[in-house]
């Protein structure tokens, strides 16, 4: 690692290894990370150990002040540990120059902090460029990333931060941290200066990413329903980043640790646990009775009558949901393109349930339209899934307690 | 319009011509020393909050010495001629340049800095592609205002034998009463005016040219 085309080198195997993500292998391990300010007689961050493991999303939570943020940034030395070790991917890096540490650590922070004085492409390109990448890898990788997070590269290439929305600020933030594929990201309550419903469409965006690259991500917020949307596993921090309980979401839903875990969880375990199943886990009507906004509507309207349902759903040639028809709808002589209601209430398969319910809601239909990234028709989801969905939680939860009365509580916390 | 008789004659316009190409070499080298050192004061009065109390007050307390005083006082150090007058009219561009370097660098998002050291860039980096490009246009101001500031002063320099427009509208001074004293001084005042906006005029062209169109208003 003295010049940087061996520093590129390392960094490209180190993505392979991470896209193959070995299960319980640990990427990050803190060993007693310690932040002591001076003149301060308590440490801001006592002796936190942990592993991270590999390809998984860690969330940090915890009201605020408990030192989550500074927990994250010693990961990166952007706030240097007192004591304490941090070892990546193996390494030992609590010592080694701290500017070659980062630039194999992907950042994202709340107030994304993009350079306002170069374009699109000058941000995601920086650290390609300060590892040294010639100029067509770089063009083609600013390319290539602007494109997953969703955003034109022809259109927004040469635009400058101040010429973007709040959203769209956000997409360059995660492209930029992802320019170099660093095997980690360290994210700082990334989606938390965003409004609502551009965060909940982030966070899926996101998570749809995230099954793809696999990387292995820290990532704090002070709010639990973030948590329990996007972490495989949540450390519940107190005061001085002590670790209340450091488990699976499910896991801290049905069997908090503690008092503490308990009290910040809240009340609404079962509605939040509507956050933890994502459409794809539960059975979404694939056989719904579909139609093409270019039939004749003659033919739509014969099978239509011929159908059980009440309903059909016309696609566009693309595939994607246009419409809804319904058989009153025939009355009116206007094309089909013209009949019935535009197709709402879309959700993509990470959607979470909460989701899926709040757009059934909003659309008034009853049902939510399943699509995928592209916005192509997959399914149907109606609220009967969703409610049998909670039932079989309550009779799980209610198995688990019975059996928690039966087996010790010694055997259960080990 | 005995003033217009005065502005159309050749021997005047040639006069004010070769007095405006010395005003501008006097104040365009004070510019550029006080350019050096303020840039440098200002980085290490924003970087050391232990300097930055001081460079302040002493770049301050220039200012505040009465500009005849403090060109007189540079006879005895550096002679007669224009070197007193540059030494002088550098101290007085300090203050501009140096607070506004420290208001530019601090005017710099912190989340922007940040994320510049979380990607790896080291200090050296982050001021030069960062945070000093971001505070241009606050940098920038300053230099136009100590530019403004020095042309003006710089007429002083004539008293202390230097050259530059000072000597034409001393010239009138020495003469008052007389015929053409007030032509003379009006003179020379009026080129400096003149000085004042293509300066003016300059720095609103370096600044099109040089603020990236993503921090111009």
């Amino acid at each position: 690692m003295t010049d940087q085309t061996n520093d590129t080198k390392q960094y490209d195997k180190e993505t392979a290894i991470g896209g193959d993500a070995a299960v319980g292998e640990t990427m990050i391990e803190l060993r007693d990370l310690t932040k002591r300010y001076p003149g301060e007689e308590t440490p801001a961050v006592d002796r936190v150990s942990m592993e991270i493991p590999k390809g998984e999303i860690v969330v940090f939570v915890g009201p605020s002040g408990c030192g989550k943020t500074t927990t994250l940034k010693m990961i990166n030395r952007i706030i240097e540990p007192t004591s304490g070790n941090i070892i990546i991917d193996g390494e030992d890096v609590t010592t080694i120059d701290p500017n070659h540490l980062r630039r194999r650590i992907g950042y994202v922070i709340q107030q994304i902090g993009l350079f306002p004085h170069i374009t699109i492409e000058g941000n995601v390109g920086t650290v390609p460029r300060l590892l040294g990448w010639d100029k067509d890898r770089t063009d083609a990788r600013i390319d290539e990333l602007l494109d997953v997070v969703g955003l034109d590269p022809a259109v927004y290439r040469s635009r400058y931060p101040k010429e973007l929305s709040g959203g769209q600020r956000q997409r360059v933030g995660v492209a930029r941290a992802l320019a170099a594929d660093p095997p980690v990201l360290l994210m700082d309550e990334p989606f938390g200066a965003i409004d609502p419903i551009t965060r909940t469409r982030l966070q899926n965006e996101f998570l749809r990413l995230q099954e793809e690259l696999q990387k292995t991500i820290a990532f704090v917020t002070h709010d639990i329903d973030e948590a329990i949307k996007m972490g495989d596993r949540i450390a519940i921090l107190k005061e001085q980043s002590h670790i209340a309980q450091f488990a699976t979401p499910e896991e801290i839903l049905t069997n908090p640790a503690n008092e503490f875990v308990e009290d910040f969880v809240g009340t609404g375990a079962t509605l939040k646990r509507l956050k933890l199943t994502r459409v794809r886990d539960i059975a979404v009507v694939d056989d719904a009775l579909i139609g093409r906004l270019d039939e004749p509507r003659e033919d739509l309207q014969k099978r239509l009558k011929e159908s059980e349902w009440t309903a059909m759903l016309l696609l566009d040639k693309d595939n994607k949901p246009a419409r809804w028809l319904r058989a009153p709808d025939f009355r009116h002589d206007r094309p089909a393109a013209e009949l019935g209601l535009p197709a709402r209430a879309m959700v993509e398969k990470q959607a979470t349930l909460s989701d899926a319910l709040e757009e059934m809601l909003v659309g008034s239909a009853g049902v939510a339209i399943v699509v995928d990234g592209r916005g192509t028709y997959e399914g149907i989801l109606d609220v009967d899934s969703i409610i049998t969905s909670i039932q079989t939680m309550r009779d799980a939860d209610a198995e688990f307690y019975r059996a928690a009365k039966l087996i010790d509580p010694a055997d259960e916390v080990a | 319009m005995a003033f217009l008789e005065y502005l159309s004659s050749p021997s005047t316009q040639r006069t004010l011509l070769v007095q405006s190409l010395e005003h501008i070499r006097i104040v365009g080298y004070a510019m550029l020393f006080a350019t050096i050192i303020g840039l440098f004061l200002g980085i290490a009065a924003h970087r050391f909050p232990a300097f930055r109390g001081p460079i302040l007050s002493v770049t301050s307390t220039f200012l505040t010495i009465p500009s005849l005083a403090l060109f007189a006082l540079m006879i005895p150090i550096v002679g007669i001629g224009d070197t007193g007058p540059i030494v002088a009219l550098t101290l007085y561009a300090l203050l501009a340049i140096v607070r506004n370097t420290v208001s530019g660098l601090f005017s710099v998002d912190n989340a922007v800095v940040e994320s510049a050291a979380g990607m790896g860039m080291s200090k050296t980096m982050q001021l030069w592609r960062i945070e000093l490009p971001n505070a241009w246009p606050v940098m920038l101001a300053g230099l136009r205002v100590s530019t403004l500031l020095t042309v003006g002063i710089a007429a002083i320099a004539a008293l202390v034998g230097g050259s530059g427009l000072g000597q034409e509208i001393f010239r009138g001074i020495r003469r008052i009463g007389s015929p053409g004293a007030l032509e003379s001084l009006l003179g020379g005042t009026l080129a400096i005016v003149v000085l004042a906006m293509l300066f003016d005029l300059l720095y609103l062209a370096i600044g099109r040219l040089t603020i990236p169109r993503g921090i111009r208003d």
